[in-house]
């Protein structure tokens, strides 16, 4: 048993495909434009284009299906309340089922499927991205992208740099996290059971050693980069630069082809 | 307490694809009262093995006995177990969090229900065993001591659960040498007072050599070897091709067998720094007066 398992936030899983030899730059543009299409499609052949499109690229990625159905783990729940939602408020069309005041009707089932489709569409999107980049390729793709706005004097080395020691990161504490959770339930911590209030105060044997040790880690990280000559971006050089290749030509060339069937056959 | 592995398996993240065995086929018999040795190089599977004892590890397959409880891959963990089998981690003193010493040493007893001035009572001996004294430590906070002190501190808070099972991973990494011995000593010491059955998972042969009566060797999730001390050392070969090594003691009494004759070998039973020097020290002696 291991406590904190199956978090697929920033979980990248090494390969060799297509989509993982995409360049992070044109994923992280495709991903921002598909979510935009996603929000174009409005009837049953334009989500069917979309989800054609995603299981393309699953099978382009050599990603695992089960990984992806995890990635939507943390979204049940809106998923669910979303189509429960849409099912109950959403009136219209002829009456399927009625219970008293309440009453499901053809509106409400069509807005269930499509908004669940959406929210779908959305997060495996994204989770393909994220599984199939690693995070430094992801945070360098980033810095490229947004380095225009070092002109108005956002500090865009700085926030990639943040955002990939903190990628970096997630899985060091989560090992940590299970490491003392683990010490302190071998002296009889009881962190499984009890309500919501006692689960809470239970947990402070935990979260304080893991704060010690999350400050202790960036204190070591300062100064290690510190001895090793680092004072900022200006003049770094890369170690892997960033290029464009014929796949990223297809990519581009697969987003004009959806942006024109999306547009030719939504209603 | 008797411990009993029987084809323990476990593999980490099972059914994904970062599957891994950790332990493939264990089959492990420790008697009560035993000092065994773990000894294997970084990733063979020592931490996993020990995390069966108390149950926060069930097997994947494969049966755990320790005493009269039974871990089996579909049991649910018996709740008194961890508090008999007590685990000291690796750099425990990451685990302190509380504001006081004694507060910290006494979660332990606590949580297992123990009224606080037993409770008390326990931290007070705990903390007088790992070499502390209670009247000075018991206010402050455990942060601010140094890494040695807390480490002691940490070792106090399983002790003050008085398990009859005591198993240490690495206790001594990281500090300096009279620290190490101190530490080892003291637990040594309770071992033997109280017939605790104590298993000390540890990369130093001379650590192993000096306590244990039983040495277990591991390497990539199984069991390579396993006996008493002397056996085990007296198989360098076998020892250096899983990358370890035998204790100094042991390479400089095979060193000295390979100068000597035959019939004045030294007995291959000598394993333990201490023995060596009485034994060399005897012989010399004998040499002596033979000579005069």
């Amino acid at each position: 048993m291991n406590f904190v398992q199956n978090v697929a936030i920033g979980q990248y899983v090494p390969g060799d495909s297509f989509v993982h030899r995409l360049d992070p730059r044109s994923k992280l543009l495709f991903v921002v434009f598909f979510a935009l299409l996603v929000f174009l499609a409005n009837n049953p052949l334009t989500y069917a284009i979309l989800l054609l499109f995603l299981a393309i690229a699953v099978a382009a990625s050599q990603i695992p299906a089960s990984f992806l159905v995890n990635g939507l783990k943390p979204v049940w729940f809106i998923l669910l309340f979303t189509v429960l939602l849409h099912l109950l408020m959403t009136k219209g069309g002829t009456v399927l089922f009625r219970w008293g005041w309440l009453s499901i009707e053809e509106e409400g089932v069509r807005q269930a499927i499509y908004v669940s489709l959406r929210l779908g569409l959305l997060v495996l999107g994204g989770s393909l991205l994220t599984l199939t980049t690693s995070p430094i390729d992801l945070t360098d793709g980033m810095e490229r992208l947004f380095s225009p706005l070092k002109r108005v004097g956002v500090p865009v080395h700085e926030i990639a740099l943040m955002l990939s020691i903190a990628l970096r990161f997630i899985p060091t504490l989560l090992e940590e996290t299970d490491k003392i959770m683990k010490a302190q339930m071998a002296r009889g911590a009881d962190l499984e059971t009890g309500h919501m209030l006692k689960r809470a105060k239970n947990i402070i044997p935990v979260v304080i050693p893991l704060f010690i040790s999350a400050f202790r880690r960036a204190e070591e990280l300062a100064l290690a980069m510190e001895a090793r000559g680092y004072r900022g971006g200006e003049g770094r050089t890369r170690l892997r630069q960033l290029a464009f290749s014929w796949r990223d030509g297809v990519l581009a060339g697969l987003a004009v082809v959806m942006v024109l069937l999306l547009g030719w056959w939504r209603s | 307490m008797q411990i009993a592995f029987e084809n323990v398996s476990y593999t980490y993240g099972k059914g994904t694809p970062f599957a891994k065995e950790a332990l493939s086929l264990v089959n492990l018999s420790i008697p009560s009262g035993a000092f065994v040795g773990i000894i294997g190089r970084t990733g063979s599977g020592k931490s996993t093995l020990i995390q069966h004892l108390n149950g926060l590890l069930k097997p994947t397959a494969g049966i755990v006995r320790v005493g009269e409880w039974t871990i089996s891959p579909d049991t649910k963990v018996p709740v008194d177990l961890r508090q008999h089998v007590g685990l000291v981690f690796q750099y425990p003193e990451h685990q302190l969090f509380e504001e006081t010493v004694a507060k910290d040493v006494a979660f332990g007893p606590l949580n297992f229900g123990l009224p606080r001035e037993v409770a008390m009572q326990r931290v007070r001996e705990a903390l007088e065993i790992v070499g502390l004294s209670y009247e000075e430590m018991k206010e402050r906070s455990p942060f601010h001591l140094s890494g040695g002190q807390m480490r002691r501190v940490a070792i106090a808070g399983i002790l003050a659960m008085q398990p009859r099972v005591l198993v240490l991973d690495e206790p001594t990494a990281g500090l300096d040498p009279a620290g190490r011995r101190e530490i080892l000593d003291n637990i040594y010491r309770i071992h033997r007072e109280q017939e605790l059955t104590t298993l000390l998972v540890t990369h130093s042969m001379e650590e192993a050599a000096r306590y244990a009566d039983l040495l277990v060797v591991m390497a990539d999730g199984r069991i390579a070897m396993q006996g008493p001390p002397a056996a085990v050392f007296a198989e360098a070969d076998r020892l250096r091709a899983l990358s370890l090594d035998v204790p100094a003691a042991v390479s400089l009494v095979a060193s000295l067998n390979r100068c000597l004759p035959p019939e004045r070998q030294l007995p291959a039973s000598l394993y333990r720094e201490e023995d060596v020097r009485a034994y060399l020290a005897n012989r010399l002696k004998r040499g002596e007066e033979a000579r005069r």
